[in-house]
């Protein structure tokens, strides 16, 4: 679904707005009629603590920590799987040799090996990193395959009859042709590494925006968790945003991104 | 110019079948290609296992256990049925949250994707509750509803419903216009424009949601049974891992990921039968 862009819908931006206030009303209702846990908060109760969420000093270095971890290990699953996939991407061999690994690894639930990892590294920063580059590396990686495998035949037998050199060929043939497909992975992993920072720090007790939403749930301060939450939901919906936009814009020759 | 085509076609065949013979020789026999085949694609899991397998086999470090020590701890708890229990208790819950997302997504989707304003209106909010990291509503909702069955449930359906809902507004907005106008013409009733025209449409685009989703709710089961939890392969983890029995910690992670592997794999066979209309159409 594309939001459209002709900016200044008025009528439009008020719907909106009308439809948000009326989930928040429902939610109020459904809290005072007693059918949800005594402990979810009011939207009053809410509203403030995200007021005061944004003031306090903790919630700041939480959101720091988390992401430093998100987009460090996000590069270095950018890195890794650019460099990869264009290797496997381009020699049918290896290809072929490392699909089931790759399909494996893919499938993985990272998260399923949080004890494993926990007891290697400790419930660390540098673990958390580490997990995060582990689960964003597949889709960087097997959409970059995707991309240097998937070469017009017609570009092939040209590159061959010319005999352009290997390296020329690489940056001049190869790269354009796979980036279309690297700048989704790219951005499909940024989404993956918000979600999987926040869940490293929901389950160890690695500090964080996630650490900070059980401390609060385990606490009673079930306003503050919901606040928390918030805002991890707010930073995974602009990251996504913001990629969206910049793909659009980096990629605005490449019509096929467009689907 | 057909006509020489014609004629000239035999005897390029032929041609090209003398040309072809010795390299036929030279290729292996079939069921030499098809060994080769598999061998060019299992030689690196084996590989991995292997040095795997040697690198650990000495190992001191508690927390790196022998690949060996892994396994048979695995196919200990495999054949006692500690493992078969919470592997059912797991993968009930994961195909609940999956039937409920799936049911949920693709009713949304397909009113949304029909009504072009009411799409527009709340699509902010979608596009907000979608990117709520799936791992923190655990807490939350574990946290209000208990550590029962139920709330794993519904923290697998929400987490799983959005990419259904999303795909199946595509599919319906890719439904061909001549198509729909088609069904506007005959004047096909509602319920039978929705379930005759649009769903079918739709159903490549909705498969390919839930093919997204299906990930999702696997680590989302197994999130939910590592944060608090009572059975299933998450708790066998923690469990095992709280307890410091490390070998059966490893396995567990691992059969976690075995069973996700395998579960893509049984989906993209359902896919194929689901869609084989489509596959056989040939469309892209």
């Amino acid at each position: 679904m594309k939001t459209s862009t002709k900016s200044l819908d008025w009528g439009l931006t008020t719907q909106r707005l009308l439809a948000v206030a009326a989930l928040l009303a429902i939610w109020q209702v459904v809290i005072w009629s007693g059918t949800l846990p005594s402990m979810t908060p009011g939207v009053a109760a809410l509203a403030s603590s995200i007021g005061a969420a944004l003031t306090s000093a903790t919630f700041w270095s939480a959101l720091a920590q988390t992401m430093t971890a998100a987009v460090s290990g996000w590069l270095i699953a950018v890195a890794a799987g650019t460099v990869l996939g264009l290797l496997i991407g381009s020699v049918r061999a290896l290809d072929r040799s490392t699909s089931i690994l790759i399909d494996f690894g893919r499938s993985f639930p990272v998260l399923a090996l949080m004890p494993v990892v926990i007891m290697l590294l400790g419930a660390t920063a540098k673990m958390e990193t580490v997990v995060v580059a582990l689960s964003c590396l597949w889709p960087v990686l097997v959409q970059t395959i995707y991309g240097a495998r998937r070469m017009d035949s017609a570009v092939v037998d040209t590159v061959r009859i010319f005999q352009i050199p290997a390296l020329l060929r690489f940056r001049r043939v190869l790269l354009p042709s796979a980036t279309p497909f690297i700048a989704t992975g790219i951005r499909i992993s940024a989404s993956i590494a918000i979600l999987v920072a926040v869940g490293v720090e929901v389950l160890s007790q690695t500090p964080g925006i996630g650490r900070q939403i059980t401390l609060a749930q385990q606490d009673q301060r079930w306003d503050s968790a919901f606040a928390y939450l918030f805002f991890a939901g707010l930073v995974g919906w602009s990251i996504a945003s913001l990629l969206n936009f910049a793909e659009g814009r980096i990629l605005k020759w490449n019509r096929q991104t467009n689907d | 110019m057909t006509e020489t085509a014609l004629r000239s076609a035999p005897k390029l065949e032929t041609a090209a079948r003398a040309r072809r013979r010795p390299k036929a020789q030279r290729v292996r026999s079939r069921p030499a290609r098809i060994v080769l085949d598999v061998l060019q694609r299992t030689w690196l899991i084996v590989v991995v296992f292997a040095v795997w397998w040697i690198a650990t086999a000495e190992s001191t470090n508690v927390f790196i256990p022998s690949l060996e020590s892994i396994l048979v701890s695995l196919f200990r708890d495999l054949s006692n049925g500690v493992i078969a229990s919470g592997a059912a208790y797991s993968l009930g819950n994961l195909a609940a949250g999956l039937l409920i997302a799936v049911a949920v997504g693709i009713i949304g989707g397909l009113i949304l994707g029909e009504t072009k304003r009411l799409r527009e209106i709340v699509d902010p909010v979608i596009h907000f509750f979608r990117s709520i990291p799936q791992a923190a509503l655990v807490p939350l909702i574990i946290g209000a509803f208990g550590i029962g069955q139920g709330p794993k449930i519904y923290t697998i359906a929400f987490a799983c419903m959005w990419p259904v809902l999303l795909n199946t507004i595509d599919g319906v907005l890719g439904v061909e216009p001549t198509i729909r106008k088609f069904s506007k013409v005959y004047r096909i009733p509602r319920g039978l424009h929705f379930r005759k025209v649009v769903l079918p449409a739709a159903l490549p685009q909705i498969v390919a949601g839930v093919r997204v989703a299906l990930p999702i709710g696997i680590t989302v089961m197994v999130v939910s049974e590592l944060f608090a939890a009572n059975k299933g392969l998450g708790f066998y983890i923690l469990n095992s891992s709280a307890t410091f029995m490390v070998p059966e910690t490893w396995a567990g992670a691992l059969l976690v990921g075995v069973i996700g592997y395998i579960l893509s794999l049984l989906f993209i066979v359902l896919e194929r039968r689901i869609l084989s209309w489509y596959f056989k159409s040939g469309a892209k």
